[in-house]
């Protein structure tokens, strides 16, 4: 469903050329969890950036469903975005003057969704983060952990077909960090949708069924996960 | 949307209160000084009416707004009737109606009209009540909406002008010009007046002015250059010559009024532009979050247009809800004199809101132009 072909990102930092991401060919397909893991500067995040179509390559080419994304407007790009990508971030990125359930509400109505509408899907995607109950709370009455679930759910408001998630659990306790990931893993179960997720944590790794490593902005390694199914259970409080 | 834009702006309490007090002080003092323009406008538009509907014919020297020095002798409405084209030509003696000052606008008058052929141009206004003066007229008078509501006097009522009791016949309907603040008389009556004012003048057969009428179709410029040319010793004022003077007098105010909108623009708009700058900057990282999930420039750029226009209609709204009380009160306080120096009309009110609006938008098009072209990456890397 999405594909790079030799993509590569370069910045310049004063006379000095630096390569987040240095020709990288990556497949991935529908209904994958995935992690993305390397260092710190192995350009993950920057490779996410390209994937989610926040961000546009250097070079080579980025594919959505067989649709090159250089070819596209940037309005077609916000649509597309829109409309079959959801993002997850590390800082939760909540609008603090909205409650939780107009925070998920947010990207339907730019999508121009009859308001009835997008109340019942924001309480519904609350619901299946486990929040439904927290509806009119705004996110200074929340919790890390509880603030994450209202953006994970916000991300799936719009049922996209690719949820990309940057250090999702980045600000967790262990606790709230398997309870993040153990939902997102639940949902791409339950609803085949593709999760692809940028972390330097282990643990978060050894959920997902496949683990891409970065180094110096290429590809490392790309091997089979553990599929954890349980991996916090006995893990003490850290 | 406007109920986040408010929770929003809602978020710097100070900022946006101290802002929109900028606007507000302005737009006060615009909508103070549009309530003065206004009252102004009024009299002026009332005065074109009289002034341009005839000739006046006044000493050399005088003006259309008095200044008189010197008066006519009455020969020359002979004269002046003797002029082909001219259908009458009244002459008219004023005199004020006390000998206080009337303060702000026009004057009270006593205006004495030569009634054996005056009717017509008594009849350039409006009669609402009773009747005009007619020949043989004597001890009475015909007053102006604004004497009549002082004197509260109607047809039948005696008013007292200088000292002498007077049988109210007719009250004018209000022109809003300096008609209202006349007292009509006879000619005759009006110079005793004045001899009993000033008893060591003799004055027999003057006039301060004549007011002359063309006859039907007759071109009152053409007209006006005849007299020029036939009757020694006079001005003549044609309608063209009397608007000209009047519109001299508003343009003045009209200045005045445009530089106080102007320093309003300036100290608002700045204050508006600031606070909107430090908003966007404060806020890259949610506009990052928003473009990122499909917020298109277009409504971020209209979020932020919506917000600074939303300070320029909350002041604009107070700023003259603030200046039509002040107006209201100023008036109250000089209303026993019979004098209000403000009015308050449709353009007075909708004005300076619009005024604020449109500086309120159109201060936000930089910060908001600034908003909507971040770009997602670089706006969610912010801290």
């Amino acid at each position: 469903m999405i594909e790079t072909r030799s993509v590569r990102k370069t910045y310049r930092v004063g006379e000095q050329e630096i390569r987040a991401v240095d020709g990288i060919d990556l497949s991935i397909g529908a209904g994958e969890f995935l992690s993305i893991v390397g260092p710190s500067g192995s350009g993950k995040t920057t490779l996410l950036h390209l994937l989610g179509c926040l961000d546009a390559p250097t070079s080579g080419q980025v594919l959505i469903d067989g649709t090159d994304t250089s070819t596209l407007t940037p309005t077609e790009l916000t649509r597309l975005r829109r409309e079959r990508i959801g993002f997850v971030f590390q800082e939760f990125n909540l609008l603090p003057v909205l409650d939780a359930a107009e925070n998920v509400e947010l990207p339907l109505r730019y999508m121009k969704v009859h308001p009835a509408e997008r109340r019942r899907r924001a309480l519904e995607a609350l619901e299946q983060v486990g929040l439904a109950d927290r509806a009119r709370n705004r996110p200074s009455q929340l919790s890390g952990g509880e603030q994450q679930r209202v953006a994970i759910a916000r991300a799936l408001v719009t049922r996209p077909s690719l949820v990309l998630a940057d250090e999702p659990t980045g600000e967790l306790d262990t606790r709230n960090t398997c309870l993040v990931i153990e939902l997102m893993r639940d949902l791409n179960r339950e609803t085949g949708q593709t999760f692809c997720i940028v972390t330097h944590d282990p643990l978060v790794a050894s959920y997902t069924r496949r683990v891409i490593t970065l180094r110096d902005g290429r590809i490392a390694s790309d091997l089979p996960g553990e599929e954890a199914e349980l991996a916090c259970e006995g893990r003490p409080e850290v | 949307m406007l109920k986040y834009i408010v929770r929003n702006m809602w978020r710097r309490k100070a900022r946006t209160f101290l802002t929109v007090f900028g606007i507000v002080v302005g737009i006060f003092a615009l909508t103070v000084l549009g309530g003065l323009s206004a009252r102004l406008t009024q009299q002026v538009n009332g005065a074109r009416s009289w002034f341009t509907s005839k000739i006046s014919v006044v000493p050399e020297g005088s003006s259309l707004f008095g200044g008189g020095e010197g008066y006519l002798p009455l020969s020359k409405v002979a004269e002046i009737e003797e002029v082909p084209g001219v259908k009458s030509a009244v002459a008219g003696f004023g005199l004020t109606l006390t000998n206080e000052s009337s303060g702000f606008g026009s004057p009270e008058l006593i205006v004495g009209a030569d009634l054996t052929r005056s009717s017509d141009l008594l009849n350039l206004v409006d009669i609402g009540r009773g009747r005009i003066l007619e020949e043989g007229d004597r001890g009475k008078v015909v007053l102006g909406s604004v004497l009549a509501e002082k004197f509260s006097a109607g047809p039948g009522d005696i008013v007292d002008l200088r000292g002498r009791a007077f049988e109210v016949v007719g009250v004018y309907r209000p022109t809003l010009s300096a008609v209202d603040g006349f007292a009509f008389i006879s000619y005759e009556e009006a110079l005793d007046l004045f001899r009993a004012a000033n008893p060591y003048f003799q004055v027999e057969d003057i006039a301060a002015t004549i007011d002359v009428l063309p006859q039907p179709g007759v071109d009152m410029e053409e007209l006006a250059e005849r007299i020029r040319g036939e009757v020694q010793g006079v001005r003549v004022i044609s309608p063209r010559e009397a608007e000209k003077q009047i519109g001299q007098f508003s343009l003045i105010f009209n200045a005045i009024l445009l530089g106080i909108a102007f320093i309003a623009l300036v100290v608002g708009g700045l204050s508006i532009i600031n606070t909107m700058v430090m908003s966007v900057s404060e806020r890259v990282r949610e506009i990052g979050l928003k473009k990122a999930i499909g917020a298109e420039t277009r409504s971020v750029l209209s979020e932020y247009l919506l917000e600074s226009s939303l300070i320029g209609l909350s002041g604009g709204t107070v700023g003259t809800a603030l200046g039509v009380v002040a107006i209201v009160l100023l008036n109250r306080a000089t209303a026993s004199s019979n004098v209000s120096v403000f009015a308050v009309t449709p353009t007075v009110v909708a004005g300076p809101v619009l005024f604020a609006v449109v500086l309120g938008t159109l201060a936000g098009v930089f910060p908001a132009l600034r908003a909507a072209r971040l770009k997602p990456v670089e706006a969610l890397r912010e801290d």
